[in-house]
């Protein structure tokens, strides 16, 4: 009798849903919104919190271990994920989201580095729905058209904001579009959609910066009449806020880089993120039109 | 030769406030970094810095992400470990380093605790710890007041402090309240590293603070010397240091310590307590 | 009621005994059935004695027999578990004190004059500047330890033998009427033991009182009229010539030898 109440305790965990471990907040809203109900979804690193220095806990190997599938992002943005994978045991598969994604290469002092922030492009975002929708139908193949139909509406969600992005962009020219940022986040971005980002430091916010970038940084700023200054959610704001102040141009507000922000607020989920990421944007630089005025 | 040494900081701002900040560090940091070697306190710095940690998270969990809330709550912590520390040692057979290194840790590890409960990943240290070329006039007005203080107090409890480092039996016999002045001498260090952490970060800190005042000793044998020469050290490698950060895009922190090392290994070479001179029988 | 000292509520609410101390009176340290106990290791027991200004007495007896922690309890450096300590004519903070030498840096960047000038932190305080009759005052210390030209000298600089002296100057610019002194003539040359000696002299004819720990029974016998032989539960106080014979020195080493062989139970 003991031995099958025990066998259907351990038996029960199969009756439970799936359970998808994303490793950060973007991912864990575009698993949700594609498999919904169908699985649960947990993430390891939050809104509002910073990828680049995440240092997992016992929890995380825990969750981990009983989780069906992993999707991370990839490109090296997750530089802790295979110690972490390691540690649990887990031995499932894990989705590498930009798989298919054409990387963004940059120079920076001699050295090539590859920009993981791919979901800033919305092409980009495509991509990485297919590929979530392929891993999920994988997972649970007898849901595999429900998370077929999931994904085509929400391509279709993406396809209709970059179109209302494009139009609103065209008013602005070319010579406008120079944005400052805390760290280097929006390669994709602005290569989407031929925006200019600055920055003081790299593509991770653990660098430290010298002091020939930022003055370098500043001279472009005068140089270029960049209008649109803005510090994001995770980083120390204020080497932004000394170029600004320097510069004579002011913050133009915060930018969503690499987390949502938290639920209930304006950028709680990818779409309402690139939404809020765009129009800010398309305002500072906007702005810029109005007559500049150089700092001394 | 302008364009090499003067150009950078007349043309930007944000150097000038920088080198300001290195001043005004260098200022209040060389007598306390001094003092602090002489104590045989010399990793202090580095263990406060970790010591500080629960009361940056407590700053953190009841004020949020501002910098006074942290930094407050960093200095409250850090000043009760350093007292806690010296109590111990004082009745107990543990020395302070070992004390300290006991309570430190504790402080640490409760810090690391608070933050990882609460659930925010966001780099707690990367906000409260800053860089030099982001110095803001509030952090200046920090630094300088601090120097400004720190200075105050050393000019006035001097002869008693000095006293307390050299021979504090003599001083607890004639009934000196060395503790007092023991305690005075923490908090002025606490106010200092946390001061130089919000403006400048740690590295530079505790660089800042011990490596001048290490190569020092290494030139003079009078406490006034020592002083001087210690801040003197700690300006010139600010000057140099962001200097080399301008010309050669280093980061700026390092490049700053790296300096102060070079003086350091200078010093152990050239200066009159240095190795070689020791070595060829120089009297000391 | 008093609680039981064996339990922890016992131990922690007892009181400890101070030093009781008057100004009135002639300069004197009275002692009475003092205890002195490390855990499990009674370092004096049951000591009674009297010192009397003007007095010069020595300190002596096997190591660790409880010289030097006699010296901090009579300083309340120590705590003490039985006994009664009376000071009268002065307080403990007008002792004047000189430790082991080894536990200063003689590395430390003070000149000699800094270090002198300690002895007159009473007087001058935090931070009021030195008068001329102070710096008189410490210019004469000098001279009389044979280090006139010395007051810029840095401490680095100095040989066993002068920092010493140094020390002692100090001790002379605290113009204390008691002075205790640890062991002051270990490691220093026998030149620097005559001239430190005849300030010992002098300090009593100037009607102090002076306690020294010896280890050097020689030295004793000859300069110090008064000894205290102690060794333990054994000791002997008096003229010298009356305490220190064959007969007390092997008593006094039997003494602690047989604290060692009992490990610490009387």
């Amino acid at each position: 009798m003991r031995t099958f109440l025990l066998l259907l305790l351990f038996s029960l965990p199969s009756f439970a849903k799936p359970l998808v471990v994303t490793s950060f907040s973007i991912l864990g809203d575009m698993v949700h919104e594609i498999g919904q109900d169908k699985i649960d979804v947990k993430t390891l690193v939050g809104p509002n919190q910073d990828c680049h220095i995440f240092e997992p806990r016992p929890q995380d190997a825990k969750e981990l271990e009983r989780a069906d599938l992993v999707v991370v992002n990839g490109l090296g943005f997750e530089g802790w994920m295979d110690r972490l994978v390691d540690a649990s045991g887990f031995k499932g598969t894990v989705l590498v989201a930009t798989t298919g994604v054409r990387p963004l290469r940059s120079t920076l002092q001699g050295h090539t580095f590859i920009d993981p922030h791919a979901w800033h492009s919305l092409k980009n975002a495509a991509t990485y729905v297919d590929n979530i929708v392929n891993g999920l139908s994988t997972l649970m193949p007898g849901e595999a058209a429900f998370f077929k139909a999931q994904g085509k509406a929400y391509t279709q969600s993406l396809k209709a904001l970059e179109k209302d992005v494009s139009q609103k962009l065209a008013s602005i020219p070319v010579e406008k579009r120079k944005v400052m940022t805390g760290h280097a986040a929006f390669g994709y971005l602005g290569r989407e959609f031929d925006i200019a980002f600055y920055s003081p430091v790299g593509m991770s916010t653990e660098a430290e910066p010298s002091a020939k970038t930022v003055a370098s940084l500043i001279q472009k700023v005068r140089a270029e009449n960049i209008r649109a200054v803005f510090i994001e959610n995770i980083s120390n704001p204020r080497l932004i806020e000394q170029i600004a102040q320097e510069t004579g141009t002011h913050v133009g507000g915060v930018l969503y880089s690499d987390a949502l922000s938290p639920p209930g607020t304006e950028a709680d989920t990818y779409l309402k993120m690139m939404r809020f990421n765009l129009s800010s944007l398309i305002k500072g630089m906007g702005e810029g039109d109005t007559s500049s005025k150089q700092s001394p | 030769m302008i364009d090499l040494f003067f150009s950078p900081f007349l043309d930007y701002i944000f150097l000038r406030r920088a080198l300001m900040a290195c001043f005004a560090l260098a200022l209040g940091c060389g007598p306390v970094g001094v003092l602090l070697v002489l104590r045989r306190m010399s990793l202090m710095g580095d263990a406060l810095a970790h010591a500080l940690l629960p009361g940056a998270a407590l700053g953190f969990l009841i004020g949020g992400l501002s910098l006074p809330a942290m930094g407050l709550g960093g200095f409250l912590v850090g000043f009760l470990v350093a007292l806690l520390a010296g109590a111990i040692s004082r009745f107990t057979i543990l020395n302070e380093d070992a004390s300290f290194a006991g309570f430190y840790l504790i402080s640490l590890a409760i810090g690391v605790l608070i933050v990882s409960t609460q659930g925010n990943q966001v780099d707690l240290m990367h906000i409260l710890f800053g860089t030099i070329l982001a110095v803001d006039s509030m952090s200046l007005l920090i630094v300088a007041s601090i120097t400004s203080f720190t200075l105050f107090v050393l000019a006035l409890i001097y002869r008693p402090l000095l006293i307390e480092c050299f021979d504090p039996g003599f001083l607890r016999v004639i009934g000196g309240r060395g503790s007092l002045y023991h305690s005075l001498f923490l908090i002025l260090v606490a106010l200092n590293l946390v001061a130089a952490f919000q403006a400048l970060g740690t590295l530079m800190a505790l660089g800042m603070m011990m490596l001048p005042a290490v190569s020092s000793r290494l030139w003079a044998r009078h406490v006034w010397s020592l002083f001087l020469l210690s801040s003197f050290f700690a300006v010139i490698s600010g000057y140099f240091g962001l200097l080399l950060s301008y010309h050669l895009e280093w980061p700026s922190g390092p490049s700053i310590i790296l300096v102060a090392g070079v003086i350091y290994g200078v010093s152990l070479l050239m200066a009159p307590f240095g190795t070689l001179k020791q070595q060829q029988g120089v009297a000391a | 009621m008093e609680p039981s000292p064996s339990s922890l509520w016992g131990r922690l609410t007892k009181k400890h005994p101070t030093i009781h101390s008057t100004l009135q009176g002639p300069i004197s340290i009275d002692i009475q059935h003092l205890s002195v106990k490390y855990p499990d290791n009674p370092v004096i027991s049951d000591l009674a004695c009297h010192f009397e200004a003007p007095e010069l007495w020595a300190i002596a007896g096997p190591n660790g027999a409880g010289k030097s922690t006699l010296l901090k309890t009579l300083l309340g450096l120590q705590k003490f578990k039985e006994g009664k300590i009376t000071f009268r004519g002065f307080c403990p903070c007008d002792v004047a004190y000189l430790t082991q030498q080894n536990q200063l840096d003689r590395r430390f960047p003070l000149t000699v004059g800094d270090t002198i000038a300690m002895g007159l932190f009473r007087e001058v305080g935090i931070f009021r500047r030195y008068t001329k009759a102070q710096r008189n005052k410490m210019q004469d210390a000098l001279e009389q330890v044979g280090l006139a030209s010395f007051a810029k000298t840095p401490l680095q600089a100095l040989s066993g033998g002068q920092f010493q002296r140094v020390l002692f100057a100090r001790l002379i610019l605290q113009d204390a009427p008691v002075i205790f002194l640890d062991e002051p003539f270990t490691g220093v040359d026998g030149r620097t033991i005559e001239d430190l000696m005849s300030l010992l002299h002098r300090w009593v004819k100037e009607g102090r009182l002076v306690l020294a720990v010896l280890h050097d029974l020689d030295l004793a016998r000859e300069h110090f009229p008064k000894m205290l032989l102690l060794a333990r539960h054994f000791y002997k106080a008096g003229p010298t010539k009356k305490v220190l014979t064959k007969e007390h020195m092997r008593e006094a080493v039997a003494a602690s030898r047989q604290w060692e062989n009992t490990g610490g139970t009387p």
